[in-house]
């Protein structure tokens, strides 16, 4: 770690050319100068080929100059090309630098100033707004330093060849350089202009558009085709301007230096014609003025890059200037392992606009002490949680954690000795392990400490049963469908496990369960399951690769299923894509969907041409598409569609011809379904039951599984069940889980973690009763005496056991003691108490 | 519509049958028919089988109930006895306030016949919200003007036999 860093949003955008780039930078410097020497040497051949070489009428010096010549120029293609590389190489690692460090700085920045910023901006400084000024930082030094040294050796070349003549052209020069600024001044302020017209010409069409039905309604065409015409015409004229100034950039820059060959001509012209300057001098002089061009064109290019790389990255970094409220880490001494007391002293909290939300709030609690916080929302509770947990910074009085005050501790100090349980405790994409063991990682992260320092399973499972998630995760593992060389030893124990089932509970769960019954349409099984009733050893008789085996199609049309599935998959197609079409693609909308997020767009377009096109006439990959569409649909879930009678019975019929013919045609390229053989294709619920559960009821859920926890137990495999569930993707923002299961994950990382002061902010309030009274219960047994819990309370049942509660009230605390005392008093809380 | 005319011939998909049921019940019924279709996408029919619990007094369970069919009884517990309210028949719609905000319950629902019923969860329910934020303001009507409805129906018809309790009325006051 560098010394006194300064913030990233404080860095000037050169500080970024240089910044770990020094060396390459440096490379490149060195190149140019070969390369300018490379660019100005075929001029001097071609002098001395006129000059000498044809004069003199010697095929050697020709020879010998033209090779010069050609070796300089693919010398120079050669470093142009390694120059290309290495700036290429400078801005995107450059942008690829900026976008870590303002990352990690913008994660830093108060909670409040991300209840104001749309997540949206964030990504747009970070992803598109970062890219201009990086390229600014990969031309920095190379396009000024080759530009102004070749102009520079151009000059001199010049000079050497005649001083006058180079004297003359070069005065142009710095009119340019007076001129296009002024220009440039008039481009960007018709471009200012031109940005405000056209976002007020997009408001008032975004008007209109709304009111769309006052505007028929009173026929007032005319009125809002003025109000727009009149903003477009302002608008032309803005543009017009803007892009006369813009060609007059362009114009005025060319025209003045296609003026420098005008002067060679007619004062070199002369010169030579009075046999004061060489015939070959001429001819390089004019190569040398028309290259003049190429550097001059790319130097204000660069200085337009430039421009719009400093204003972008200028507002970007503005946007972000702000302080953390807190040091991340301790800079001259350890972490702090503080003690669990919690002292707080005539705290207030008020806003940046100065409402104040917590008012002289006094309390103290021993390490090891519970304190309920009780009173209406808005009453301040969950904020004075957050001020004491540090995520809030508080305004005025003490917060005192082990004696130390909260504001000055790092980061650092408190993520070591606290837990927190949010209201709605955000969950992240990656694995239910990942998950629970995130407030452990960063801790031991944070502390640089092995990852031995983890949790071991058996840790895990302990809170996992805690918390009562356990059951959520065995559902998880049993859900998953294990590959065919996965866990072997576990598949042949449930096939045992599956005849216990039957034995046990056949009758018992025979209305939770469609048991896979040969001669029984499958409600909750797929069209092709329906038809294949087995899971397939060869790849063509995949679900993915069905609808392209042409074996199977074949026998598809000789069942007469084909039309049928295929009509089947239209309507499928069709209403799938008028219910889903304009939903955003999160998990929820999609469970009961036979079309994917990401098919969604294919399937919009091929419904389109299903309104024009008769089945008959679609092109085969279409046809393809919806018999794959088809042959995916489950009626007990895609409920847009009824199956009709006629082709379920076309299905079951299916089902025997198609055994019959692949036994004859292809026998082992199914395993048919059986109660002998594990079901590969199927999770390893599916394959305890043989069957497929229904929508089911959460009680009749949890009759599921405690029968089946039971089974697993006796042969020694819930651990492992355990294990396979640990893997499960909970999805981005865990849609996957329900609201209930995210909170008790939550809880179970907290917990996991062990801290000294467990913070927590109406983290029960999505659990059913059972689950609620289970952690109550364990906050009371296992964490009392042992962490100090600050507990934000929604239900006033389950404060009775806390050591102390508060009842609060506009930002006050009212009264505080045990509960006995306060229902004793009839005070506020008898009060909250009666109303409930 | 082109797809609804298409199915008329053949049997109605459960789909359509729950926008039949959504289209009757006063918390749904003046929305617009496309955000209908998509709460009556993500509506479930559960079974619960004589004597289960549909939801649980001071439980949050989060979900709106119509009974398709069956019959479930009401009951409520104070001080460990427990009461029986009322029974629910088929058609009735229960727990729209559930889906706007969470609330433990107030009372048990028990199946006393196997039950069928359409559920909607507050979950699903607020994502779709989401999608249509114009449609919230009609519901918030429909509920108010529901609940003064129901206090008004029951001033008429019950308020004489209130007896004491005649203070604790005006729930439509709230």
């Amino acid at each position: 770690m560098k010394k006194a860093k300064i913030a990233v949003v404080k860095r000037s955008l050169f500080s970024w050319v240089f910044a770990g780039n020094v060396k390459l930078q440096i490379t490149l410097l060195l190149i140019i100068v070969v390369m300018v020497f490379a660019r100005v040497l075929p001029l001097e051949m071609q002098k001395r080929i006129v000059n000498e070489a044809i004069n003199l009428r010697s095929l050697d010096l020709l020879f010998m100059y033209c090779g010069i010549y050609l070796v300089a120029v693919i010398f120079f293609s050669a470093l142009k090309y390694l120059t290309n590389v290495i700036q290429t190489l400078i801005t995107q690692r450059t942008t690829a630098r900026m976008r870590k460090e303002l990352y990690h700085y913008i994660l830093t920045l108060p909670l409040g100033f991300f209840r104001n910023t749309q997540p949206g901006s964030v990504v747009n400084s970070l992803i598109a707004e970062l890219t201009m000024p990086g390229n600014f930082a990969g031309m920095a030094i190379t396009s000024p330093v080759t530009n102004v040294l070749t102009l520079l050796a151009f000059a001199v070349y010049l000079f050497f060849l005649n001083p006058l003549l180079a004297a003359v052209s070069l005065s142009i020069y710095p009119i340019v350089v007076f001129l296009v600024p002024v220009l440039q001044k008039g481009v960007n302020r018709a471009n200012k202009k031109r940005v405000d017209a056209a976002r007020q010409l997009s408001s008032r069409i975004a008007e209109s558009i709304t009111g769309i039905h006052e505007v028929h309604g009173n026929g007032a065409y005319s009125i809002e085709n003025r109000k727009y015409d009149s903003m477009v015409d302002r608008l032309l004229k803005i543009r017009i301007i803007w892009s006369l100034y813009r060609f007059a950039v362009k114009s005025s820059n060319s025209f003045f230096v296609s003026l420098g060959p005008f002067i060679v001509f007619i004062l070199g012209g002369y010169l030579t014609i009075k046999g004061q300057l060489e015939l070959g001098a001429l001819v390089a002089f004019l190569s040398a003025q028309e290259k003049l061009y190429d550097p001059w064109k790319e130097l204000i290019e660069f200085y337009q890059v430039y421009q719009d790389g400093s204003v972008t990255y200028k507002r970007t970094m503005e946007f972000f200037d702000l302080e953390p409220e807190h040091a991340m880490e301790p800079e001259d001494r350890k972490p702090f392992d503080l003690d669990g007391s919690v002292e707080v002293k005539d705290m207030s909290f008020v806003t940046d606009s100065g409402i104040r939300l917590l008012d002289g709030i006094n309390l103290s609690l021993n390490s090891g002490e519970h304190l309920a916080l009780v009173g209406f929302s808005g009453s301040g509770k969950s904020t004075l949680a957050l001020c004491i947990g540090q995520l809030y910074k508080y305004t005025g009085g003490h917060v005192l954690i082990g004696e130390k005050e909260v504001a000055d501790l790092t980061k650092k100090d408190m993520v070591n000795n606290l837990g927190f349980v949010a209201q709605n405790p955000f969950i992240f994409d990656g694995t239910i392990e990942d998950n629970i063991l995130y407030a452990c990682r960063a801790k031991v992260d944070g502390n640089g400490q092995d990852p031995e320092a983890l949790p071991n399973l058996d840790d895990i499972i302990a809170v996992l049963h805690q918390t009562g998630i356990f059951v959520d995760i065995l559902g998880f593992g049993l859900n998953t469908i294990l590959a065919h060389d996965q866990q072997k030893e576990l598949v042949g124990v449930i096939i045992r496990v599956r005849e216990n089932f039957q034995r046990d509970f056949g009758d018992e769960l025979a209305d939770y369960v469609e048991f896979f019954d040969e001669d029984q349409y499958l409600f909750y099984s797929s069209v092709a399951e329906n038809l294949i009733f087995g899971t397939p050893n060869k790849d063509s008789f995949s679900d993915a690769n069905l609808s392209k085996n042409g074996y199977f199609l074949g026998f598809l049309g000789q069942a007469d299923l084909t039309r049928p599935l295929l009509s089947l998959g239209a309507e499928l197609a069709r209403q799938t894509v008028d219910i889903l079409g304009n939903l955003p693609p999160d998990a929820i909308f999609f469970e009961q969907s036979p079309i994917a997020p990401e098919e969604l767009a294919e399937f919009k377009v091929l419904s389109e041409r299903l309104k024009r096109k008769k089945l008959h006439e679609l092109a085969d990959s279409d046809r393809e598409k919806l018999l794959e569409l088809a042959l995916r649909f489950v009626p007990g879930v895609h409920k847009m569609v009824a199956l009709p009678a006629i082709l379920e019975n076309l299905i079951l019929e299916g089902r025997a011809l198609f055994r019959k013919k692949i036994s004859e045609d292809d026998p082992g390229a199914i395993t048919f379904y059986q109660l002998s053989e594990y079901i590969h294709s199927q999770t390893i619920l599916n394959n305890i039951f043989f069957g497929k559960t229904k929508e089911a009821n959460p009680d009749a859920q949890e009759k599921i599984y405690q029968s089946i926890i039971q089974l697993l137990i006796e042969e020694d495999l819930l651990e492992t069940v355990i294990e396979i569930g640990m893997y499960f993707q909970v999805g981005s923002k865990g849609d996957k889980l329900s609201g209930g299961q995210r909170q008790k994950l939550a809880i179970a990382r907290a917990f996991l973690k062990n801290p000294k002061i467990l913070i927590m902010d109406e983290a029960t309030s999505a659990l059913d009763n059972k689950s609620q009274a289970r952690i109550q219960n364990l906050l009371e047994t296992r964490w009392k005496k042992k962490s100090t819990v600050i507990s934000v309370v929604h239900r006033l049942d389950t404060i009775k056991n806390y050591d102390r509660v508060a009842v609060m009230k506009a930002g006050k605390i009212l009264e505080m003691g045990t509960y006995d005392e306060l229902m004793a008093r009839k005070g506020q809380l008898y009060e909250l108490v009666g109303k409930k | 519509m082109n797809s609804s005319e298409k199915n008329k011939n053949g049997p109605s998909s459960e789909l359509e049958e729950n926008l039949e049921i959504l289209r009757q019940t006063y918390f749904f019924s003046g929305l617009p028919l496309e955000t209908l279709k998509v709460f009556a996408y993500l509506c479930t029919r559960v079974k619960f089988k004589a004597g289960e619990y549909i939801f649980h007094q001071k439980e949050d369970d989060g979900r709106a109930f119509y009974i398709i069919s069956g019959k479930a009884r009401l009951e409520r517990e104070d001080n460990n006895t427990a009461k029986e309210i009322r029974d629910c028949n088929s058609g009735e719609f229960l727990g729209g306030l559930t889906l706007l905000g969470e609330t433990p319950r107030l009372f048990s629902l028990k199946a006393v016949q196997d039950t069928v019923c359409l559920i909607l969860s507050r979950e699903k329910f607020s994502k779709a919200l989401e999608q249509f934020p114009g449609v919230m303001p009609r519901i918030f009507k429909a509920v108010a003007k529901n609940v003064d409805a129901w206090e008004e129906r029951f001033l008429t018809d019950r308020a004489d036999m209130c007896g004491e309790c005649m203070v604790n009325l005006g729930v439509s006051l709230i």
